[in-house]
């Protein structure tokens, strides 16, 4: 194969449009004002090259890879060339005509000129707080069409020639929950952009648009080498998996998520043929949320430090019948899709687990366990949302024992710290801590999962939430154990406290009441007898198992 | 005539700077580290340096030393056994902290274990609101219970972070009573004294770090402080910190943490203190040394500041010198990825078996071989002599990894050198122009062995037009160690509106606070003439999270002040980040005092001789490549032999016993009366 650039300047290209992607986050994250993009750095930044092929992007989030992926050809379906013009902001978040894979996902992309000629995209992408709809936050479980879930925005203008387009920016606003907090998050996000444009035009200057040119293909013909010399080392075959989606919200239950995986030399094909069809509830995934999620996980497996861009797809192929839960049609509802994509990474671990024992792991929390809080804060008598996302236990490895209360797999955002959340919001936190007995047993146990006790001050909150894996745990692998369920439970400790589903919306809780959230622990790895009694001591002084529980799985008694 | 002595002790050497109270007389001793007990070779160092000059220990005034026992400790897990108390609930807070993964794509990767065992960590009845107003009392009898268990585990040290002590620290100040009570004399290390400032894990983090620390820094204080007494020094020694400050033995032993990352912070006191004489005050200083490089942007004379810092995987909130560190410098190793790139580092052949050029069995390229092959590094000698190396042992192993990209070693060590320059840019991009910094406004301090021979090529991607290299690159840490002020940063956190709360208000803020800062530098040993205090707010728009610290004018806040600070603010958002919002409220997150007590310094005079010059006939000279084509036949100098007033134009070489100066064709170098190396790029 020839090379376009040689693989010096091509590196060093590299490393500067990396630097300009990294600033553009960094921007992003620290002037924003949702929780979720400045606290939890919820958010990417990409580059694209004039064609819209994703060439450099942020490894901030794996899911919104998939969002990139499809932004630039979407904005593209729509303007034709000679209505993009230097100054544009194009604006977008539909799953279906925008390439996104849920509405609070708010994605950016502003072309970049030279000497009147497109060269290159800049785009960005940041979770807000809230994007309209039935529920606050847009993220609540009880949703069955896109139209409920908030404000669908297709790729069009927010700012054209340089000039915010008041209207639409007016337009999006009004549809939206606390919108002078989110006028903020758009506002970081249009200097992200501005920043990202001087930035590369600046690269420009330094290279000349041919070397550019070439080595930005070279960057992506670099990372498919990368794959195709990583695919090769997975001994050829056909692996299969399955699981199950605990439900949808709506009654429908145990819905499969099957797999199929054929490695042949150096490419993979992922046969999702056999999964549920599309669900009512809001738990589908869109096209490009699973391009996202089967690139995370073949990452995970083969190459942690792969580049994410378009090259890595190229030896890829994924199969999804249209109208099923794995690709959507519209208008299915998506909000949830996170839940679905731990899965799909489960299947995807178990499947590849015989050909790459070292590295797979057992069945983690394998939900994005999430709360949203509502209401008028007393204080100030201001409407307030809150989102938080709650990790959980990873699953048993190889070598050691999985990772307890930790974001795993398509997610790692962060906590908010209870000092903040307390002094803005009017909520008090009782507990926050790990959940023990929640580990899966194994010779490398799974990681355990988190619970927290928020108690509601002085006014009444509207509660909704997310989860999976309440009612089926996450499976041990080489023998290892399952690990527990999660669990939610409204006024936790009185003689009237209710469990609750783990897809809600719209819960009352009254000033005083406590809201429980605990999430799953994960699957171990290998069989318990196996473990080293040290380590089983270990966890019991530690009290992170019961006595019972050293006794039942590993033989070892208390003395 | 009194000396003043600075001791920097790092991984492999053990240097010592001596200057005389004049700076007319300068002398360096290296001896080899003793990482077991690093006060061993601290003190075999002062006696060969005080004997070699003939200098009496009692002559000695003035002593200040870098330790990186802290440190290692924490890389190396070996610090004490740390009990903690935590506000019931909370005790997971330590393992669970941002319930985040390190890296993203892998699955293997953890943050490390938390110092403090679930069984050590114990949570006591208490609670505030976020007011500090009290929700739930403090139990008296549970604090003694837990202080009693922890005194029968025979931990070392006690921990105790309580939700909002920075706000209301009564009860976090009635449990360490207790628990003195309990355990006399106990190590108690307590987050409203370490750290009052909000977001609980991290200040949790940094007071279980400094716990941790306690006992392994009293240890060493210990011997150290019996070694100065043994060897007849009457100076009391100090402390360097990760602030660019200096401390008293007494005030390490209570915040060993400060001491922790206080290495690179001593070269950027140096590089200051350099460029400062030489009347430059926006620098960047690019100190690259085998293993890695750090960074660090000083605007108007004064070092940037970060509060966050992460340390063996553990995140530490404290004031320190913001340097950006790159896992890569002269004895990084090159390496062509499985995408069929070119990358070098952050893995390093270490001093054994060392770049290829070193014959030790090295197989793998290093950029100290491309340097050696391209004949900008001698490619006969190390250390002045007394290394003898192999340009073709180079020479071999860059041809094997040009090969397999279709490149000759030559082209092949350009390559490396250009991909490792392209790293320090990043580097000092992400210093400079991320935050809103022109580098080409700053002038370069190039120091550590590698600093001086890529520092043009940096300088020339940044558009910088001056590079320094002081007289002695490779000790400009020991020498920022003489020149370093004592410094101790105060904070407080307060949530209020910039202009909500009134002028007043802010104003007994900072009186507070400055108070306790003239307590602590009277008590240091400062006259009040000696004492400087700086205030700073950080502040945010309301709602967002992360703050910018601006700088209070001195005197006292009037109405005027507050405009002029909101003016700053809304100045610097649009710095960082692009855009700012006059209409949107301000939130006053933190007050700042940072209290200075300045040490004498030496006044730097020129020790090197005017006029003069060598003919250029009579130097020595080697081919050197500068590109792919013909290399170019270059002079090569000897520092020593440099007079102050000299200029000459490159292509140019200086060597000197630890460093290696490299002056490309079309720039031109000048020696300054202080001995420093000035020089100016060229346009190309």
């Amino acid at each position: 194969m020839a090379r376009k650039c040689d693989p010096v300047t091509t590196e060093v290209i590299r490393n500067q449009v990396q630097s300009i992607v990294e600033e553009m986050a960094i921007a992003l994250m620290k002037s924003a004002y949702s929780t979720n993009i400045k606290e939890r750095r919820d958010l990417s930044a990409a580059v694209f090259d004039a064609r819209g092929r994703t060439v450099v992007q942020g490894e901030h989030l794996p899911l919104h890879l998939g969002s990139m992926l499809g932004l630039v050809e979407h904005i593209r379906n729509r303007y034709p060339e000679d209505r993009i013009c230097p100054g544009d902001i194009f604006i977008s978040n539909d799953p279906y005509r925008g390439g996104g894979s849920h509405l609070p996902d708010v994605a950016m992309a502003a072309p970049v000129f030279r000497e009147g000629r497109l060269v290159l995209f800049v785009g960005n992408i940041a979770h807000h707080a809230d994007i309209g709809g039935a529920s606050p936050g847009s993220m609540a479980g009880n949703m069955t069409e896109v139209y409920q879930e908030g404000l669908r925005l297709p790729p069009i203008k927010i700012f054209e020639r340089g000039s915010l387009i008041e209207d639409v920016f007016e337009l999006i606003l009004l549809n939206v929950r606390v919108p002078e907090e989110r006028r903020g998050d758009y506002a970081a996000q249009f200097a992200s952009l501005r920043l990202g444009v001087r930035r590369t035009l600046e690269l420009y200057e330094k290279w000349g648009e041919q070397t550019i040119a070439a080595a930005l293909d070279e960057i992506l013909d670099a990372t498919e080498r990368h794959v195709r010399r990583s695919i090769a080392r997975l001994p050829d075959g056909e692996y299969l998996f399955e699981d199950f989606m605990d439900d949808d919200g709506f009654g429908n239950q145990d819905i499969p998520i099957r797999v199929k995986i054929a490695v042949q030399g150096e490419e993979i094909v992922f046969d999702f043929t056999g999964s549920a069809p599309q669900v009512k509830g809001n738990i589908n995934i869109s096209w490009s949320g699973l391009q996202a999620t089967v690139a995370y996980a073949l990452k995970c497996l083969v190459g942690p430090d792969i580049p994410s861009n378009e090259g890595f797809y190229r030896p890829v192929r994924i199969v999804a019948p249209h109208g099923t839960i794995v690709n959507c049609a519209a208008p299915g509802a998506t909000a949830g899709r996170a839940q679905t994509c731990q899965r799909v990474v489960d299947v995807i671990i178990g499947a590849l687990a015989p050909a790459l024992p070292e590295r797979a792991i057992g069945a983690s929390n394998g939900s994005n366990t999430s709360a949203t809080f509502y209401g008028r804060n007393p204080a100030n008598g201001e409407y307030y949302v809150y989102i938080e996302t709650y990790g959980g236990g990873s699953g048993g490895r190889a070598f050691k024992d999985g990772k307890d209360g930790v974001q795993v797999h398509i997610t790692n955002t962060s906590n908010l710290p209870i000092e903040g959340l307390e002094t803005e919001y009017p909520l008090f936190v009782e507990d926050y801590s790990l959940v023990p007995d929640s580990c899966g047993s194994g010779k490398y146990r799974g990681g355990l999962g988190l619970r927290r006790d928020v108690r509601i001050l002085g006014h009444t909150c509207d509660f909704s939430s997310q989860g999976d894996r309440f009612r089926r745990r996450p499976w041990g692998i080489f023998g290892g154990g399952p690990g527990r369920t999660g669990r939610m439970i409204l006024r936790q400790g009185q003689p009237d406290q209710v469990e609750l589903p783990s897809k809600t919306s719209g819960v009352e809780i009254r000033p005083g009441e406590v809201i429980r959230i605990q999430t799953p622990g994960a699957g171990g790895y290998g069989p318990a007898r196996e473990r080293d009694p040290e380590l089983v001591r270990k966890d019991l002084r530690e009290g992170k198992i019961s006595p019972e529980r050293a006794r039942a799985d590993y033989g070892v008694s208390v003395d | 005539m009194k000396y003043r002595l600075g001791i920097d002790v790092g991984g492999t050497f053990t240097d010592i700077f001596l200057m005389s109270e004049d700076a007319s007389r300068l002398a360096v001793h290296k001896v080899a580290s003793t990482p077991a007990d690093p006060s061993c070779a601290i003190a075999e160092g002062i006696e060969a340096i005080l004997r070699a000059e003939g200098i009496a220990p009692t002559d000695v005034s003035y002593l200040a030393h870098g330790t990186t026992v802290a440190t290692n400790a924490i890389i190396e897990q070996r610090g004490g056994k740390v009990g903690l108390l935590t506000t019931a609930g909370f005790r997971d807070l330590l393992e669970i902290g941002r319930q985040t993964r390190p890296r993203l794509y892998d699955l293997q990767l953890d943050y490390p274990a938390p110092l403090v065992p679930r069984d050590l960590r114990i949570e006591v009845e208490e609670r505030l609101y976020h007011d500090g107003s009290v929700a739930r009392p403090l139990c008296v009898d549970g604090v003694r219970a837990a202080a009693r268990k922890l005194r029968k585990e025979n931990v070392d040290a006690v921990a105790i972070c309580f939700l909002y002590s920075f706000v209301n620290p009564a009860h976090e100040a009635a449990a360490k009573e207790i628990v003195l009570e309990e355990m006399p004399g106990c190590n108690v290390s307590v987050s409203h004294e370490v750290l009052p400032e909000f977001r609980e894990y991290e200040r949790l983090s940094t007071t279980v770090l400094n716990a941790f620390l306690m006992s392994v820094m009293n240890r060493y204080l210990e011997h150290f402080g019996r070694d100065v007494v043994r060897l007849g020094i009457k100076a009391s020694p100090k402390v360097n910190q990760c602030n660019g400050g200096i401390m008293s033995v007494d005030a390490a032993r209570r915040l060993p943490i400060r001491t922790v990352l206080s290495g690179p912070s001593a070269g950027v006191v140096g590089a200051l203190f350099v460029a400062g004489a030489a009347g430059c005050r926006d620098v960047i200083t690019f100190d690259m040394g085998g293993t890695s490089t750090d960074v660090c942007l000083i605007r108007n004379g004064t070092a940037a500041v970060s509060n966050e810092r992460w340390v063996g995987g553990y995140p530490a909130r404290l004031p320190s010198v913001d340097v950006n560190a790159v896992g890569a410098g002269g004895g990084s190793v090159a390496w062509i990825d499985l995408d069929g790139l070119l990358k070098v580092g952050p893995r390093s052949a270490g001093a054994v078996p060392g770049p290829a050029c070193y014959g030790l069995g090295g197989q793998l390229a290093t950029v100290t071989d491309a340097n050696v092959a391209l004949g900008r590094m001698n490619p006969e000698f190390l250390l002045g002599g007394r290394m003898r190396i192999s340009q073709s042992a180079s020479e071999r192993v860059l041809a094997s990894l040009g090969k397999r990209m279709g490149l000759g070693p030559i082209e092949t060590a350009l390559g490396v050198l250009r991909i490792v320059v392209a790293r320090m840019v990043k580097a000092i991009r992400a210093v400079s122009i991320e935050r809103g910094h022109d580098p080409k406004e700053c002038t370069l301090v190039a120091f550590g062995g590698a600093g001086p021979l890529h520092a043009v090529s940096v300088a020339r991607e940044l558009e910088i037009a001056q590079v320094i290299v002081p007289p002695h690159p490779g000790i400009l840490c020991a020498m920022g160690l003489l020149v370093a002020d004592a410094r101790n940063d105060y904070v407080k956190t307060r949530l209020t509106m910039l202009n909500g709360a009134g002028s007043a208000d802010l104003e007994g803020e900072f009186q507070e606070l400055e108070e306790s800062a003239r307590r602590w530098l009277a008590a240091e040993g400062f006259a009040p003439h000696l004492q400087r205090l700086s205030r700073m707010l950080d502040m945010r728009y309301a709602r967002q999270n992360f703050e910018l610290s601006v700088p209070v004018p001195a005197g006292s806040l009037t109405s005027d002040t507050v405009e002029w600070i909101a003016r700053r603010f809304h100045e610097e958002h649009e710095r960082n980040y692009g855009h700012f919002n006059e209409r949107e409220p301000i939130q006053v997150v933190n007050f700042r005092v940072k209290a200075e007590g300045l040490t004498q310094k030496p006044h730097p005079e020129t020790t090197f001789e005017t006029g003069g010059g060598l003919t250029r006939s009579a130097a020595a000279s080697r081919k050197v490549w500068f590109e792919a084509a013909d290399p170019l036949h270059t002079p090569v100098l000897n520092r020593r032999e440099l007079r102050c007033g000299e200029r000459f134009a490159g292509p140019a070489i200086i060597e000197q016993m630890d460093s290696t100066t490299l002056i490309p064709p079309g720039d031109t170098a000048e020696v300054d009366k202080f001995g420093n190396v000035l020089i100016g790029l060229g346009r190309r």
